[in-house]
């Protein structure tokens, strides 16, 4: 009998771990929450976009597909001149090409896109991977609060537009 | 003198050619083997094509590009940001180190460094990136070899560290967090506590590690005098990172070269081994995880308070010349040659990927080995495909 204290001792830290509690979480049933910074979903503020196409140029695989018109909005004040306003006719995010690299978000000036963590709207059909308008923003409502910063950090706190 | 008949000429004949088709099938030609392109042992697609004769290796010839998904000719179509997105997925296990050594090279042609803060934020996810990628080395080594546990718990712990990426860059494979100037957000808080208490843990997986699989009596045998590579072997094929220093070659980047990086603030032990074996490869790496983990701790407690960005102009352009840039990533020297001509993007980008390197050496360290130790010395140089074809 060949002497083995390395495999004895190997045998114990298995024991050992035997007897800790599971670390798998049974995923269907129970679910962990993502970190709020999580890249999960883009979620569109419809409101806040201009067009101005800078997410689709700036979109590495070119995945976001943006139409727009102009339209007359009525003035701010009473007795001025009519408004020109860019009305959003289609957005679309194909995530079948998304890259989730968060560019879009970035380029944003005006705080149109926002990540959300939500992560199940897997289908069954790659076509129902694009997103449009409507569905980005039903994913708004679950765009989290930033987090405050750590300290030490000369960073502007950022707001979510409600 | 009899007269041979027909029929003993016959025999005669016969005999001799029996002796002969003996002579044949004893005399074994060599067996050519492919191991891969899809194998269980191979971390994705590398073909090995082996000649064996019987039970020994004769000739042994890598066959990547299998994943070939050019990388190189990508980032001439896309802009400086855009391709820190890209480079990701190149070592896809050791994520954030495959930006560090790009956004280095453009900062240096622009002539701008990133605040001190954002180097040792950049610094720590280095150096967690690098645990990331080592910790499910040791792991897939044991399974590789045939011993299952150690996956399971190089998964668990592995799990900790990719969250601590997430909850800062919210990709657990994919960061894209580095930007030219700076990073791309702050910490959050209380992150820095959540750090050190990972750290923690991933020590004890390096202790529970070398007592399971380092001290195993079975596990030694298997790669104790396999695949030495001696010293002047190592240097001429190019091999880097752990693959060199198991060698004995005292080679680190991290302390010989003076980066914009907050490792020169950090103090750390460069490990080396003399053997130069498939045991010394993976103790070296052991070592290097928690040389590492010491490296965020200490590193952890002196973040300096400022800004994350320098100032850089919202449209990058990058001014015409060449540099070159490369970091001791987790899996050896990466770096890359970026050629701009003042444009949005580069004009050139050459990427010296680590593993392209290490397994070069296969023909050579492949020469008269024995079957089960291919997969043992495979799996000891350590590479990642993606790092191989790019």
């Amino acid at each position: 009998m060949p002497q083995l204290p390395g495999v004895i001792k190997g045998l114990g830290i298995t024991f050992k771990t035997m007897l800790q509690p599971n670390v798998t979480v049974q995923y269907p049933h129970v679910k962990e929450a993502p970190a709020p910074r999580a890249r999960g979903v883009i979620a569109l503020k419809e409101e806040n976009c201009t067009v101005c196409m800078l997410c689709a140029r700036q979109c590495p695989d070119w995945c976001i597909y943006i139409e727009g018109h102009k339209t007359k909005a009525p003035p701010r004040r009473e007795g001025g001149k009519p408004r020109t306003v860019q009305a959003l006719d289609r957005f679309d995010i194909d995530y079948s090409l998304c890259m989730y690299c968060g560019i879009c978000v970035e380029v944003c000036p005006f705080d149109a896109l926002f990540w959300s963590p939500e992560y199940e709207y897997s289908t069954p059909r790659i076509g129902e991977l694009l997103h449009d308008k409507e569905k980005l923003g039903e994913w708004f409502e679950t765009v989290p609060d930033y987090q405050a910063y750590e300290a030490g950090s000369e960073a502007k706190q950022k707001k979510v537009p409600r | 003198m009899t007269a041979i008949t027909e029929r003993q000429q016959r025999a005669y004949i016969g005999a001799i050619a029996a002796e002969a088709r003996v002579n044949v099938e004893l005399e074994t030609e060599g067996m050519t083997l492919n191991i891969g392109p899809q194998h269980p042992a191979t971390h994705g697609t590398l073909r090995i094509v082996v000649k064996l004769d019987g039970e020994q290796v004769i000739d042994a010839q890598p066959i990547p590009g299998y994943m070939h998904r050019g990388y190189e000719k990508l980032t001439e179509v896309r802009t400086y940001p855009q391709v820190t997105t890209l480079v990701n997925r190149i070592d896809w296990l050791g994520h954030f180190a495959n930006e560090v050594p790009f956004i280095l090279g453009a900062e240096q042609l622009m002539g701008i460094e990133a605040p001190p803060r954002a180097q040792w934020i950049r610094t720590i996810f280095f150096e967690l990136a690098r645990q990331a990628n080592i910790t499910l080395f040791l792991g897939d080594l044991g399974a590789q070899i045939g011993a299952i546990t150690p996956v399971f718990y190089a998964f668990r712990d592995r799990e900790h560290v990719l969250n601590l990426m997430e909850s800062v860059t919210g990709g657990r494979f994919h960061p894209n967090f580095d930007r030219i100037g700076g990073l791309k957000d702050d910490l959050p808080k209380g992150w820095v506590e959540e750090c050190k208490a990972v750290m923690v843990r991933v020590k004890g997986f390096c202790d529970q590690i070398e007592d399971l699989l380092m001290g195993n009596e079975i596990f030694q045998a298997r790669l104790r005098g396999v695949g030495i590579i001696p010293k002047d072997i190592a240097l001429s094929y190019g091999l880097s990172g752990a693959n060199l220093r198991a060698s004995g070659v005292d080679w680190d980047l991290r302390r010989d070269r003076d980066y914009p990086l907050a490792w020169k603030h950090a103090d750390f032990n460069v490990i080396t081994h003399p053997d130069g074996d498939a045991f010394a490869r993976c103790w070296v790496r052991l070592q290097e995880v928690r040389e590492s983990a010491k490296i965020v701790e200490q590193l952890c407690d002196g973040i300096p308070a400022g800004p994350i960005m320098a100032k850089v102009p919202r449209i990058i352009k990058v001014p015409a010349g060449e540099a070159w840039v490369s970091t001791e990533n987790p899996l050896g020297e990466m770096g890359y040659y970026i050629v701009s001509k003042g444009d949005l993007g580069p004009f050139r980008c050459k990427i010296r990927s680590a593993s392209f390197n290490n397994i070069s050496v296969v023909p050579w360290v492949m020469k008269g080995v024995y079957v089960p130790d291919v997969i043992a010395i495979l799996a000891s140089l350590y590479f990642i495909l993606g790092d191989i074809d790019r």
